[in-house]
């Protein structure tokens, strides 16, 4: 049972397609990264998911339960993280953390929250203060803690890094990996490429709410251009036979610099018999590839 | 439920301070009436006042207007005060509209993320509603009561219990369907400052109409559409009983709003 299964999944505002025949699937214990620019449809889809909003055609199920006829089972075992944390100013974070907890299905492990606490440096102190007094990262650790104080099987996170500064981040993304390994699904919706690609195990790209890329980060990493550069002990000049997926950037005196996508071998083949003195070879760069589809959409 | 009776506690909580506070206002304005009407029975002074009303005002009270110029009148004068009236109405219209400020701050996104069924934000709401209200005229009536012990002068006539448990249930009755109109449109509603609006903007028209019908006859053919006609505290201090249509028309206004926010807030998407 896949924890999140989209089908078809559209959403309209009068003229306006916010997410457009959208069809994922989530892998159980995977880190699905759901990538857009703004407005791409994201956190239309995440509403979607919760019941917070209602489709206007397909339909989308949440382990086992479909998110609209049968919502309360299927927001049984969530945690959700929202784009901003909307919560009266006048409440302290432990009060914001209680209700909350208590609104779950399950009971919290206050052994959890401490230990989320501790990763996420929020002492007591930060919690017994009202939430006007908060900064914009100290809401959002305080938005992480709530999402996973229950542990839930699946976490929904909209932006989760938004506002945390760098080793917060880095906190964050160990977290991910412990609930990772305790078979917890993340899907999280985030335009952080970095990010991305650091901690997913695959992403699903949406364009004009559209689904035009869902992908493993291997597979995209295959689809990424390297960049190679050339060495030659004289001038040689440009082969008209480059194989397919070399093409050359630009010559150099003894050099050539050529972007390459797909394996090396067929490169390597053509420069048997020509005077190569060193080669470099540099890492794709998966933005590149993403960047790509953000632009130009389905390839 | 248990999760509804929790967001119903915590709502309570969040309102408590405006709801003890507006409540002993409203109690302490009972006590300063009765007060006031105490010094003027005490100095003879209601014949006097009686003289002094204007002709137009004494066309509008009618007949009721000798019972109004009485202690009991005065003392009964904190149930339909307007200043009372509107802050018993904008109360309920505050409390009827917090689903719209919930969605408006986006709370809403985090309670419903959880396993509670939308339906339970409205009841919520409706239990708050008229929990606070009831609370607001027990803090009157009390303060009713503690008055006449306190200040009312020796021998003089007491509004009667029946009279005063009258004007409370039609005033909360009254208060109550503001409630109701303020959360069907709140329930609609992105933002409280909207919904409240429209609901303060529709009580003043149609108080306005009520008033208006009061003194000019044509108005007289649509001032049945205003709640406010069901509210005639004059027909009950001249010791007429509690009409049982005004109890019927202003609790099925209520009910209807309450009816419709149930029905608009599950169809509604909540975005802010």
């Amino acid at each position: 049972m896949a924890p999140i299964s989209i089908r078809g999944l559209t959403k309209r505002y009068g003229n306006v397609l916010a997410v457009n025949n959208l069809s994922i699937d989530a892998i159980q214990g995977e880190i699905l990264g759901f990538l857009g620019l703004n407005g791409a449809g994201k956190t239309t889809t995440i509403r979607i998911l919760l019941d917070l909003l209602r489709p206007s055609s397909g339909n989308a199920i949440i382990l086992g339960h479909d998110c609209q006829k049968d919502g309360l089972q299927a927001r049984l075992n969530i945690g959700y993280l929202p784009g901003e944390m909307g919560i009266y100013s006048d409440l302290t974070g432990r009060e914001v953390l209680d209700l909350l907890a208590r609104l779950n299905a399950q009971m919290i492990d206050k052994e959890r929250r401490r230990e989320l606490q501790e990763r996420l440096e929020f002492p007591e102190s930060d919690l017994r203060r009202r939430l006007r007094e908060y900064s914009t990262g100290m809401k959002r650790k305080l938005g992480l803690i709530q999402a996973f104080q229950s542990d839930p099987q699946l976490l929904i996170l909209d932006e989760p890094t938004e506002g945390l500064d760098p080793l917060m981040q880095e906190s964050f993304y160990k977290l991910l990996v412990d609930v990772k390994q305790r078979g917890r699904t993340v899907f999280m919706s985030s335009h952080v490429l970095s990010e991305v690609e650091r901690v997913c195990d695959r992403i699903a790209l949406v364009r004009k709410g559209e689904l035009v890329l869902l992908s493993s980060m291997e597979e995209l990493r295959k689809l990424a251009a390297r960049q190679v550069r050339i060495f030659f002990s004289e001038d040689v000049p440009v082969a008209a036979g480059l194989p397919q997926g070399s093409e050359i950037v630009e010559t150099g005196p003894h050099s050539w610099n050529l972007k390459v996508e797909g394996p090396l071998g067929p490169l390597l083949r053509a420069l048997e018999t020509l005077p190569v003195q060193d080669m470099e070879i540099e890492e794709a760069k998966l933005e590149d590839v993403i960047l790509k589809y953000y632009r130009d959409g389905k390839q | 439920m248990r999760r509804a009776a929790l967001l119903f506690a915590y709502s309570l909580k969040r309102v408590r301070t405006l709801a003890i506070t507006t409540g002993l206002l409203l109690a302490a304005l009972q006590l300063v009436l009765i007060f006031v009407a105490g010094s003027i029975q005490t100095s003879g002074g209601f014949n006097q006042l009686s003289a002094l009303l204007p002709p137009f005002a004494r066309q509008l009270l009618g007949p009721s207007v000798a019972t109004f110029m009485s202690f009991s009148g005065v003392v009964c004068l904190g149930y339909f005060e307007l200043a009372v009236m509107g802050a018993l109405i904008a109360l309920a219209v505050t409390l009827a509209t917090t689903p719209a400020s919930e969605v408006e701050i986006g709370f809403m996104d985090l309670i419903l993320a959880r396993p509670l069924a939308r339906h339970w934000i409205i009841t919520r709401t409706i239990a708050l509603t008229t929990v606070v209200s009831a609370f607001m005229l027990a803090l009157m009536m009390a303060g009713t009561w503690i008055g006449l012990r306190l200040f009312a002068p020796e021998g003089v006539e007491w509004p009667s219990a029946t009279l005063i448990n009258s004007l409370a249930v039609n005033l909360g009755l009254l208060t109550l369907c503001w409630g109701g109109v303020a959360m069907a449109i709140g329930a609609a509603s992105r933002r409280r400052s909207v919904a409240g609006g429209a609901a303060g903007l529709l009580a003043f028209a149609t108080f306005l109409l009520d008033y208006v019908a009061r003194l000019w006859q044509p108005a007289e053919k649509i001032a049945w559409l205003s709640p406010f006609r069901y509210y005639n505290p004059f027909d009950l201090i001249t010791g007429n009983a509690l009409p049982l249509k005004n109890l019927v028309v202003l609790g099925g206004i209520a009910l209807a709003g309450f009816a419709a926010a149930y029905v608009l807030f599950a169809r509604r998407d909540i975005s802010h």
